[in-house]
């Protein structure tokens, strides 16, 4: 027992510090340098990213250059596979062009107009610019889902800048070196863009699953019985991470077992990717216009007239209010008229509703005597036998009768 | 004729250090190139070349595997893959150690044993790449990706230790 438990541990002395001639370093020094750079890396130190930045420059150029002959071929078996598809493609393309040349004359005006409403509220008008980048490393992990483009802090790329595939938006900068970035695509895991589902107009957020597709989560309850499929998803600027009204995908559902689920598919292929464009944002503030001081000496004749302008506005403005107030007079004396006939009804109701309490009343004491005189009229009527009584109808008998019979006061 | 045998001996010698390096080239090619089919998009189907390799050229104590080139490996890896520095490197030196103690233990080899033994040490390896990740980076992984490359890794192992015996024997003669 003790021998099996000496060779274990010779054993394992001998991997981890044990070198061979050739080794130049121990197993367990390794190890420690490799944990070591593990922490360095997480506590972000400034000189530990400089030498990650220029790691990754290296790393990135060279991975480019390695994958060359791969990438060759993978190229060669998508235009084979192009050219079979070639004239098909061709066509829709042609009818797709119509449709987009119409719309983008449409999209130019919206543009325009925004741009004049921002200048209106004082807005910052922000300029973009749009970089063509080239994908020099895409090696399409399982595990994370991310590029690196061949433009960094040198051509103003920043963490955070949004990446496009045409107008399409394909991810965000997560890694800035100087000459690369890694740009973490929509695909990934860990990425997360607030969006708005049109035209329901459903505000949401789509993660990306580690596959093609993105999936719609955290929404509202209730809402998502309104979502129908091809419903356009696009960014909704929420966090101001991602630009507003940038289109992403459309919105496919899927059924599994009693749950239905949303899935985003993206309009840009991300496996096809070779050129992107990264947009560079600068912000430009609208200088606020002062108002001129016209020399009033030179200008005389003019300030006459524009006062007189003024002064005609002016009267025009007081002549409609007027004739509004005359309006508003006319409808509010009709509104009196119909209050107060309302009124004289409701005091109408009111006299004939007492008139027939009233004679409810005289009823009910009427109907009380006849019972009485019924009980004890022979007690008070004036007779042979009853020289006490009084003539009936009179004052005394009715008094007789409601003081049950009882003649003497 | 005497020149014609010395350049012939000095195109030879080249070629047969190239050929002695090439584990290692092959290992840098394929951290830089992320060697493993991808692009095939064949569903779920990924695995981990460098593993195999160096587990296949530490095992047999080959001596131009050098373990500080395999440490470099892994923070290339690191950098090409986006993953935080260090973490391929602790792998694959965890692999060696695994190596180097299987090889202090083992009188009379087997490659079957040595199969299964590989199954463990990445399995070993994958949980805890992916617990690092997950615990102290945040990352968001899928574990099922794991497991398939896990699993495919240690079946295309077999496949390779025939291709790298042939290479050995290569080397042998």
């Amino acid at each position: 027992m003790a021998s099996s438990r000496d060779d274990f541990i010779i054993a394992i002395r001998s991997a981890f510090l044990k070198k061979s001639t050739q080794q130049k370093f121990s197993l367990l020094t390794l190890v420690f340098i490799s944990i070591f750079i593990i922490l360095l890396s997480s506590l972000d130190f400034k000189a530990v990213r400089y030498l990650k930045v220029g790691l990754s420059e290296l790393v990135y150029r060279s991975s480019f250059i390695v994958s060359i002959p791969e990438n060759f071929a993978k190229n060669s078996i998508i235009n084979i596979i192009e050219y079979t598809t070639f004239f098909n493609k061709y066509q829709k393309n042609k009818d797709e062009l119509g449709n987009l040349k119409s719309d983008f004359v449409s999209n130019e005006i919206i543009q325009y107009e925004n741009q004049e409403l921002k200048v209106l509220i004082d807005d910052y008008i922000s300029s973009s610019n749009k970089i063509l980048a080239k994908i020099i490393v895409d090696h399409d992990s399982p595990f994370l889902k991310s590029i690196i483009i061949n433009k960094g802090s040198k051509d103003d790329i920043k963490i955070g800048t949004n990446i496009y595939d045409q107008s399409y938006l394909v991810g965000r900068v997560i890694e800035v070196n100087y000459k690369t970035s890694r740009v973490l695509l929509l695909s990934d895991l860990n990425s997360n863009v607030p969006v708005t589902i049109a035209p329901q107009n459903i505000q949401a957020i789509v993660t990306g699953s580690g596959d093609n597709f993105g999936q719609i989560k955290y929404i509202k309850a209730g809402l998502s019985e309104e979502l129908i499929d091809e419903s356009i998803v696009y960014t909704s600027g929420t966090g101001a991470i991602f630009k507003s009204g940038v289109p992403i995908g459309k919105l496919r559902s899927e059924k599994k077992g009693s749950s239905k689920r949303y899935n985003v598919e993206f309009y840009s292929d991300f496996t096809q990717l070779k050129y992107v464009f990264a947009e560079i944002i600068t912000q430009i503030e609208i200088p606020k216009v002062e108002p001129e001081i016209v020399p009033t000496e030179d200008k005389s004749g003019e300030l006459e007239e524009s006062k007189l302008k003024i002064l005609e506005d002016e009267l025009k403005i007081i002549e409609e209010t007027n004739s509004k107030f005359i309006e508003e007079n006319e409808n509010l004396t009709n509104k009196i008229n119909d209050l107060n006939k309302q009124i004289s009804i409701l005091n109408n109701e009111i006299f004939s509703q007492k008139q027939q309490i009233n004679q409810f009343n005289i009823d009910t004491q009427e109907l009380e005597f006849l019972k009485l005189n019924l009980e004890h009229g022979h007690k008070c009527r004036k007779s042979f036998f009853n020289t006490d009584g009084f003539k009936v109808g009179t004052e005394e008998y009715k008094s007789c009768v409601l003081n049950g019979g009882r003649t003497g006061g | 004729m005497e020149v014609e045998r010395v350049d012939n001996l000095k195109t030879k010698g080249t070629f047969s250090k190239l050929y002695t390096w090439l584990p290692i080239i092959l290992l840098f090619v394929s951290v830089l190139n992320e060697f493993d089919f991808n692009y095939l998009k064949l569903e779920y189907f990924s695995f981990n070349f460098p593993f195999i390799l160096i587990f296949f050229f530490t095992l047999k104590d080959f001596k131009h595997f050098d373990y500080l080139f395999v440490f470099f490996a892994g923070l290339l890896n690191d950098t090409v893959v986006g993953l935080p520095l260090g973490i391929s490197s602790l792998s694959y030196t965890l692999i060696c150690i695994a190596t180097a103690y299987i090889r202090n233990i083992t009188i009379r080899p087997s490659p079957i044993k040595d199969w299964f033994y590989f199954l463990f040490i990445i399995s070993l390896i994958n949980s805890l790449n992916y617990s690092v990740l997950t615990l102290f980076f945040s990352y968001d992984l899928i574990l099922t990706n794991y497991i398939v490359n896990t699993t495919c890794t240690f079946l295309l192992y077999i496949i390779f230790l025939s291709l790298f015996k042939y290479y050995m024997k290569g080397i042998n003669d």
